[in-house]
């Protein structure tokens, strides 16, 4: 059963493997099963069952797509897996349901107000899925040419050659494109699909004419036929955008590629009201729908009082996607303020929410987080030096072993090693400390360090989970 | 997710095709008609909401051109036109995106007397590269050499419940560009007489002729 499960994770990480590897780049899912019965280590997840049941039944919720506006708090320790449930929802949940993550501090930008951050996140959280008849053009690559300025500053000139089995053309590109073009390395060969109406380019694959090109392949090369045909066809397409991007389409005068360079500013509020009466025309008119989707706040007790307040009224609008907040304080200042409170957030806006509690793991559930993440970090180890590991991971924070993993396989490789040993991890851990012994140490060598007497005024500073 | 409509993109594609009840379809339409500069303009405001707009020369009474509005759900509304050239696009590259190279080939119908034609100007090929067939959805244009490729779409049969016949079309090509006629057949002529005399029953709207307008005012 269990070599199952991991034959089948191995295969899913042969698709989505991408070239770097993150804090939460192991989980794939919640891990629960068709009851929502959580399974105890699953699409990377272990432990924190009833959490995850929690967040499974959470997950109902938004599939439905009924209810609006609620919001869960993920109160628990540092380290015991918030982000990661969060993390897990947003894979359960596929693509078709908009997941906007963001961290508390990103509001505090000089470029746009809180409340304006705030609303556009809370805006890329629910989905239209409009249903319309597009332009899409369809063929393979046979030539990219992008010609710079001598200079070096200006605009590039772009030509794409298409070409399906009847056909060939010349399309002309405007910059942003060009940047799309790029960004997807597209080149001659490649069979793609541009959606003339939103200006994404998707690759379908490699021509099959083009398969001898190379002796090596990756193992994703796709081979397709090139298209036979028309190059543009006209295509019934069901796409789903935020009212974000609606918003940034019609409130610039450049359209929809503003959404690509990112630069949208702040939006008038006409506009929105605007795009809110338009949506809910399509709506009656049946062309869209609205899908309410996930905003999640890590770090939310990073939020001020003004933002509270404005979350707690935007959660009231039937068109409130659900949000998720996770916080690691226990009882605190509310930022802005010099009241108390639980997780620092308002008791109103606490009312209003479902908290699920995540619990610190135990030594079972530890090694086996650490299992996993050797798995993901591709180091092998040792069954005594897991143990050892594990043993720090509960003295001192299981986000200190995992430090620990790669740190120590690259030890373990110089010399000359496949495997991690106990002593490489020894080694490590004399290398670099965790964070008691390094407040040991500063305790003990407090007098040799530079503004050493300030040093009473350090119970104030804030220590952030990642 | 994605299903293909094998509708190509020839001008003025999303038509109301009903055959026989085409007349009926215009006539129960609101109309408005406006005589400018020796063309008849008619604009139908239809009773399944689209809009469409007619200019039929004044000497000939031929359609000169015609055009189909559609609202894009996202970015607003354009015209489509059906018959007629293409409307001259002023959008900078940057802010489309992509579009065609203007030396790609480019498709333009209009209608005379007794025929429908098409021009695909920018086609530089010898005429026998081209073939022309008649199929049961239009008319494909085809090149020997894989450089163009086209189905055309006749609405003017489909409205009167005809099929493309092969006998009627017939194709030239000169100055870099390929002439594809097709003679009408009776029952379109018919058709077509139908539409005009609605149409010239439509009394136009009177617009104030500002170039010979008495010089009652004097702007400074």
């Amino acid at each position: 059963m269990a070599s199952i499960a991991a034959a089948k994770v191995q295969e899913v990480r042969e698709i989505t493997r991408i070239e770097r590897i993150g804090a939460h780049s192991h989980i794939r899912g919640l891990g629960l099963d068709d009851s929502l019965e959580p399974r105890n280590v699953s699409q990377g997840m272990v432990g924190q069952l009833t959490a995850r049941r929690a967040a499974g039944v959470v997950l109902e919720m938004i599939k439905e797509g009924k209810i609006a506006g609620r919001a869960i708090l993920l109160a628990g320790q540092p380290g015991t897996g918030k982000t990661a449930i969060a993390m897990g929802m947003a894979q359960a949940l596929g693509q078709d349901t908009p997941f906007t993550s963001m961290a508390g501090s990103e509001i505090y930008s000089l470029e746009m107000g809180k409340t304006e951050a705030l609303t556009q996140a809370i805006r890329k959280s629910i989905g239209v899925r409009i249903k319309e008849e597009t332009e899409i053009i369809e063929g393979e690559v046979v030539e990219v040419q992008v010609d710079r300025p001598a200079t070096g500053v200006g605009t590039k000139v772009g030509k794409l050659t298409l070409k399906t089995t009847e056909m060939e053309t010349i399309y002309d590109l405007g910059g942003k494109m060009i940047e799309c073009i790029m960004k997807e390395k597209v080149q001659a060969g490649d069979v793609i699909t541009i959606d003339k109406a939103t200006g994404k380019i998707s690759k379908l694959g490699r021509s099959f004419t083009r398969a001898r090109d190379y002796d090596a392949t990756g193992p994703q090369t796709r081979f397709v036929q090139c298209p036979e045909g028309e190059l543009q066809k006209r295509k019934e397409v069901v796409h789903t955008v935020s009212l974000h991007e609606v918003d940034v389409i019609n409130s610039r005068t450049h359209g929809f590629l503003a959404l690509f360079s990112g630069d949208t500013g702040e939006i008038k509020a006409e506009v929105r009201e605007q795009i809110n009466a338009k949506v809910a025309e399509w709506r009656e008119e049946g062309k869209a729908e609205i899908v309410p989707g996930v905003l999640f706040i890590d770090e939310v007790h990073m939020l001020d009082i003004e933002c509270f307040s404005f979350l707690n009224r935007a959660l009231e609008n039937e068109m409130a996607p659900v949000v998720i907040m996770a916080t690691n304080r226990g009882i605190t200042r509310i930022r802005g303020t010099n009241y108390m409170s639980p997780h620092g957030i308002p008791i109103d806006l606490l009312d209003r929410m479902n908290i699920v509690a995540t619990k610190p793991y135990e030594e079972k559930e530890l090694k086996e987080i650490l299992k996993i993440r050797c798995e993901e970090e591709d180091c092998e180890m040792s069954d005594d030096a897991l143990t050892v590991l594990t043993r720090i991971a509960g003295e001192t924070s299981l986000r200190y072993a995992i430090q620990l993993i790669t740190t120590s396989g690259l030890v373990s490789r110089k010399r000359k090693s496949n495997e991690i040993q106990m002593e490489d991890i020894k080694r490590v851990y004399s290398l670099f400390l965790d964070e008691n012994r390094s407040m040991q140490f500063l305790k003990e060598y407090q007098d040799e360090f530079m503004f050493n007497d300030i040093a009473d005024a350090g119970d104030a500073m804030d220590v952030a989970d990642g | 997710m994605i299903t293909v409509k094998s509708q190509p993109p020839v001008a003025g594609e999303n038509l109301p095709i009903t055959s026989s009840n085409w007349i009926a379809y215009l006539s129960s339409a609101q109309k408005s008609c406006l005589v400018e500069n020796g063309v008849r303009k008619v604009h139908y405001n239809l009773p399944d909401g689209k809009e469409m707009v007619e200019e039929y020369n004044l000497q000939t009474n031929v359609l000169q051109r015609r055009m189909w509005k559609v609202s894009d759900t996202v970015r607003g509304e354009k015209w489509n036109v059906e018959v007629g050239d293409q409307l001259p696009q002023f959008d900078n590259i940057d802010s489309v995106g992509i579009q065609e190279n203007s030396t790609a080939p480019m498709l333009s119908k209009r209608i005379t007397k007794t025929n429908i034609e098409w021009r695909i100007r920018n086609l530089p090929y010898a005429r026998d590269v081209y073939s022309v067939t008649a199929d049961d959805d239009g008319i494909t244009v085809r090149t020997s050499n894989k450089k163009y490729f086209k189905k055309i779409t006749v609405p003017e049969l489909n409205r009167v419940g005809l099929q493309t016949d092969g006998s009627l079309l017939s194709f030239t090509h000169q100055f870099n560009t390929l002439i594809i006629t097709y003679k009408k057949p009776p029952k379109v002529l018919e058709m077509e007489a139908k539409v005009l005399e609605m149409v010239k029953t439509i009394s136009p709207t009177k617009i104030p002729d500002i170039k010979n307008a008495p010089d009652q005012c004097k702007p400074s």
